[in-house]
């Protein structure tokens, strides 16, 4: 099988996976939220309303892109594609389940095994900024400037916490693969704990948090604050436009939680027994299990917590998040050097 | 261990939110789920009529003059003497209610000497157009059995049943104030909902059925 | 009715016929325009449009104002700001937090509110004019629209005026049930605050729970007079009607849901780090500040200013009951919040008492000339009969003279003013809204905070734009 027919099924199945994911989600989301506020939630469209998400999908679909006279209109326009080619690509890298082995052929279960997988994850995300903060620029009108500018400083921001936060997690595992990320956490600690990355347990809150922010959820979701900038940077946008912005969000909150399941919770890792294709299947549902924990976790959070003000965000972010993970980067490393090459003094 | 306790407070919010999955829903479906009003609701108004299937209005018009919205229009004409249409002299002869116009305050409940306005339980009322929120005396009078009048009965919105009920704001107003009148029954009965009896009142003293839409 | 104490000096100042020249004095302090005098109107556009916009900060004299104002918010303003780097936001009508229909103007640096001024009137449909189109009978339809989250301070008002004129005393049972409602309706109103002000700042599920209390208690509202809002219940002369069968049981209900609902609250936010950052500190305004602005209420208690008509000029016999005024020290908006949810308890407490000890008997007043004939009567007597023309036709009428009655509503000092000719229609009505004042104060809160700031000082106010523009 050429290269190329092989990546674009792999990116075929990708993308299906993640979009299905993503309708799902939002029905997820919009049901919890729901219950955790004495409410019921969709139920209209499909069975317990779980088509919900694709009829406003089509209802947005059917409704017209409103261009603002004074937007900038080709920037206008490619801001939501940005925004969800970027969401799209940062998924390419997980890998969902452990590798099957076909014929003697080892496939790997992420769309792209590539071997700067985390970089590419940071890069990507960083990407992913510039949507944002075009949509408000190009928007031509004063909300969504606010928003993109809210956006731009918190991003960056929390990028670089985020990207600290990762650096343990790569000293601890020794790789940048995604997948090799993964193996390294498979064995167990003492023969009864799991050996996930979550022991380093600074980085793991560090990267969550840091991961609310980057897919601007609550507390952090002041880029989009409703009651304060209207609708941030996507005030200006109606109908699939707008529907691309959500598309991108909630893909994001996926990637996230799919990253940290990978990175701290030991992706696929659990017990796995019984025939080959329950050994196929095993990984991945231990995988989606963790993943699905993790989104449920954002909701909670989403429903229980108030929104941040501007500067208590980017004091957080400056004056505690990045103090700390720099310390506990010092703190690993002397502790990894004793284990590696034994005290200076011995 | 009330460190601890200090040291959770930031975090007790997540059990409050926690807590509610145990709760059933605040929320109902409606319209599939209508809720039960109480008894003295104010929903749209009928025009009653008298167990013999006589008109109750007798055209005083001062629901009319009541109203402070100004959104009732009555024009009284005389009884024809060989088929008197109300027990008065004269009838209603032209009885709209614009319900655009209505804040349903129920002050020509209060205001009716005959009960012939009465309240109900329905509040579906919402139309495509202007000229169909004025309701006629078609619209609004009950048929000679009682079973009360509405223009789009099939609607999916509308439970017709809702109409039957009601007039309990015009029970409660009735002893105007006075301790002596509670519990007194002071209407005459309606084709559309029997006789009804009157609130305990402050008495507490029970000494007739409980209604039927309690 | 009872009057207020002497030492309230505004409150009389009204009756005091003040001379010639410092009526004159007065007239040329206050740019009014008084019929006769030939100078020149300094703001005869003041109702365009053009009018309410900022004017160029250099020309702007409310800014030296609103700076000079000691306003102890946690940010440092920078003396030397280039007008280029500003620009001007509207924030409202159609804004999402500005509670209905109000309007900032804004100054923004960047995200820093250097000036604000609030613009009113959208929701303005005259309903002081209507007034006196409308006998005392109807009146409350009125009144009761204005404040709609407190409907039944509204009616109370309104009917103590017009009874403070016909020099009327309502029975016992009927102001029991006055308290009753108006003290639920505080609670009601109070939970409708917490909520969105929870809203406002981002915690979703705050909302929702607050509705959810405010239910129990709107469902009570509809138990006793039909409708959720706006009731026309509190009449001149007593209530409408007696509370309907089995009521203790359904406040007592209410008390439980209620006290645990507002113990969630707590539970949820007092510790809330992030809703704490959120609201200490912000939109602070200082006793002198709150007597300067003639504001009352939750607000005006927050800083410490104890001011509570139902002590200072009790009204329905409230002096009967036990309850405390709670009183915040900060006048931040967090302590206006925790004022609220402490006023709602003590509502609660109220509303147990007056179940407690609901007198029996009449509870509308027996004066024919007031109060309809019972409906058993109508068909008996002639003289009923055209009592009951007579009152529904025409309406209550009032003898001549002016009343002014204030009670507290949940926002502060809800004022009736009535001026009566004679006949079943006041002459003019004039209303004291609590809101108003507040509104008139946003600046002095809001000048140099952030606009996060702007939407959480602007929610621990509450603020409802029916009671402003009417």
């Amino acid at each position: 099988m050429s290269v190329f027919i092989e990546a674009v099924i792999r990116v075929v199945i990708a993308f299906g996976f993640l979009l299905t994911t993503v309708l799902l989600l939002v029905w997820v989301e919009r049901k919890f939220v729901s219950r955790l506020q004495n409410r019921i939630g969709p139920t209209r469209a499909g069975p317990f309303g779980i088509l919900q998400t694709l009829a406003d999908g089509l209802k947005s679909f059917f409704k017209e892109g409103i261009t603002p006279d004074r937007a900038d209109v080709w920037l206008y326009l490619a801001a939501p594609v940005i925004a969800v080619v970027t969401a799209l690509l940062m998924f390419l890298v997980i890998p969902i389940g452990a590798p099957i082995e076909i014929n003697g052929t080892t496939y790997s279960l992420a769309a792209m095994d590539i071997d700067v997988g985390l970089l590419y994850i940071l890069a990507v995300s960083s990407i992913g900024v510039y949507a944002i903060t075009l949509a408000g620029w190009a928007s031509g009108s004063k909300y969504p400037l606010l928003g993109s500018v809210r956006a731009s400083a918190q991003m960056i921001s929390y990028e670089a916490a985020m990207g600290l936060a990762l650096v343990p997690v790569v000293m601890f595992s020794g790789s940048l693969s995604i997948s090799a990320i993964v193996e390294s956490q498979q064995g167990t600690f003492f023969g009864v704990v799991p050996a996930w990355n979550v022991v380093l347990f600074p980085s793991f809150v560090v990267f969550l948090i840091a991961g609310f922010a980057e897919t601007n959820r609550a507390p952090f979701d002041l880029v989009e604050a409703e009651q304060e900038i209207v609708g941030g940077y996507h005030t200006e946008y109606s109908g699939m436009r707008f529907a691309l912005f959500f598309l991108a969000e909630y893909i994001s909150v996926f990637n996230i939680s799919a990253l940290t399941t990978v990175l701290f919770l030991g992706g696929w890792s659990g017990p796995v027994f019984g025939p080959t294709v329950l050994q196929w299947v095993l990984p991945i549902f231990w995988f989606l299990l963790k993943t699905w924990l993790i989104i449920l976790f954002f909701v909670w959070v989403r429903a229980s917590l108030p929104r941040m003000r501007y500067d208590q965000l980017m004091a957080f972010g400056w004056k505690k998040l990045i103090p700390l993970t720099l310390g506990w980067i010092i703190l690993l490393s002397i502790a990894l050097g004793f284990r590696n090459f034994g005290a200076p003094w011995a | 261990m009330s460190w601890f306790a200090d040291m959770l407070g930031p975090f007790r919010g997540f059990a409050v939110t926690l807590r509610q999955l145990s709760r059933p829903a605040v929320t109902t479906q409606y319209p599939d789920e209508k809720r039960v009003k109480p008894e003295r609701f104010h929903g749209r108004h009928v025009l009653n009529r008298n167990l013999d299937g006589t008109e109750k209005c007798i055209g005083c018009e001062l629901c009319a003059a009541v109203c402070p919205a100004k959104c009732i229009y009555v024009r009284g004409a005389d009884n024809p003497p060989d088929n008197p249409v109300s027990e008065g002299e004269r009838f209603g002869f032209v009885y709209e209610i614009n319900m655009l116009r209505c804040i349903f305050c129920a002050l020509c409940v209060e205001a009716c000497p005959t009960e012939a306005i009465t309240m109900t339980h329905l509040f579906e009322m919402s139309t495509t157009d202007r000229t169909e929120a004025i309701y006629t005396k078609d619209d609004l009078l009950v048929e000679r059995d009682g079973t009360p009048n509405h223009p789009y009965p099939e609607s999916p919105l509308i439970n017709i049943n809702e109409l039957r009920l009601g007039d309990g704001w015009m029970r409660a107003t009735s002893p105007s104030g006075r301790a002596d009148y509670e519990g007194v029954v002071q209407w005459s009965p309606s084709a559309r909902t029997g006789s009804m009896p009157a609130e305990v009142g402050q008495s507490g003293d029970i000494s007739h059925e409980e209604t039927p839409d309690g | 009715m009872t009057n207020p104490p002497d030492d309230v000096d505004t409150l009389d100042a009204q009756d005091s016929e003040p001379t010639e020249s410092v009526e004159d004095a007065r007239r040329t302090q206050h740019d009014m325009w008084v019929s006769g005098t030939e100078e020149r109107l300094p703001y005869s556009d003041a109702t365009n449009e053009g009018a309410q916009e900022l004017l160029p900060s250099s020309e702007d004299p409310a800014l030296d104002i609103q700076r000079g104002i000691s306003v102890d918010d946690d940010f440092v303003v920078p003396e030397r700001v280039v007008d280029k780097e500003r620009q001007i936001i509207n924030m409202g009508p159609q804004h999402p937090s500005t509670h209905g229909v109000l309007r900032l103007h804004m100054e923004l640096e960047g995200e820093t509110v250097r000036r604000v001024k609030p613009i009113i009137g959208y929701l303005h449909t005259g309903m002081e004019k209507t007034a006196e189109t409308l006998s005392y009978s109807q009146g409350s339809t009125n009144v009761t629209r204005m404040d709609y989250l407190a409907p039944f301070h509204n009616e109370l008002v309104f009917s103590l005026a017009a009874e403070q004129l016909l020099t009327l005393e309502v029975p016992e049972r009927a102001s029991a049930i006055r308290i009753l409602m108006t003290e639920l309706n505080r609670v009601a109103s109070h939970l409708l605050a917490s909520a969105t002000m929870g809203m406002d700042v981002g915690a979703i599920s705050m909302m929702i729970y607050g509705w959810r209390e405010r239910e129990v208690c709107l469902d009570f509202f509809e138990k006793v007079t039909g409708l959720r809002m706006n009731h026309n219940y509190i009449r001149v002369g007593g209530v409408a009607a007696d509370l309907p069968d089995g009521w203790e049981d359904d406040v007592m209900f209410l008390i439980d849901k209620v006290s645990a609902g507002v113990d969630e609250y707590e539970e949820l936010l007092n510790e809330n780090p992030i809703f704490l950052d959120r609201m200490l500190g912000v939109g602070v305004l200082t006793p002198a500040e709150v007597k300067q602005f003639g504001i009352t209420g939750p607000v005006a208690r927050a800083s410490g200013v104890d001011w509570d008509l139902r002590k200072v000029a009790p009204y329905c016999g409230i002096e009967q009951y036990e309850f405390d005024v709670p009183l915040g020290r900060h006048g931040d908006s967090f302590d206006r919040y925790k004022i609220r949810i402490d006023e709602i308890r003590q509502s609660l407490r109220i509303a147990k008492q007056v179940v407690e000890s609901m007198p029996l008997g009449d509870y509308r007043s027996l004066d024919a000339k007031v109060t309809p004939p019972p409906r058993a009567r109508i068909d008996e007597s002639m003289e009923a009969l055209i009592h009951h023309f007579k009152l529904f036709t025409e309406g209550v009428n009032i003898p001549p003279g002016t009343a002014y009655q204030a009670v507290e509503g949940p926002r502060g000092e809800v004022g009736a003013y009535i001026v009566s000719k004679g006949g079943p229609k006041p002459w003019r009505l004039r209303w004291r809204a609590p809101s108003f004042a507040v509104i008139q104060a946003l600046p002095a809160m809001m000048t140099d905070s952030l606009i996060a700031d702007v939407i959480a000082a602007l929610a621990s106010t509450d603020p409802v734009l029916g009671d402003v523009d009417r």
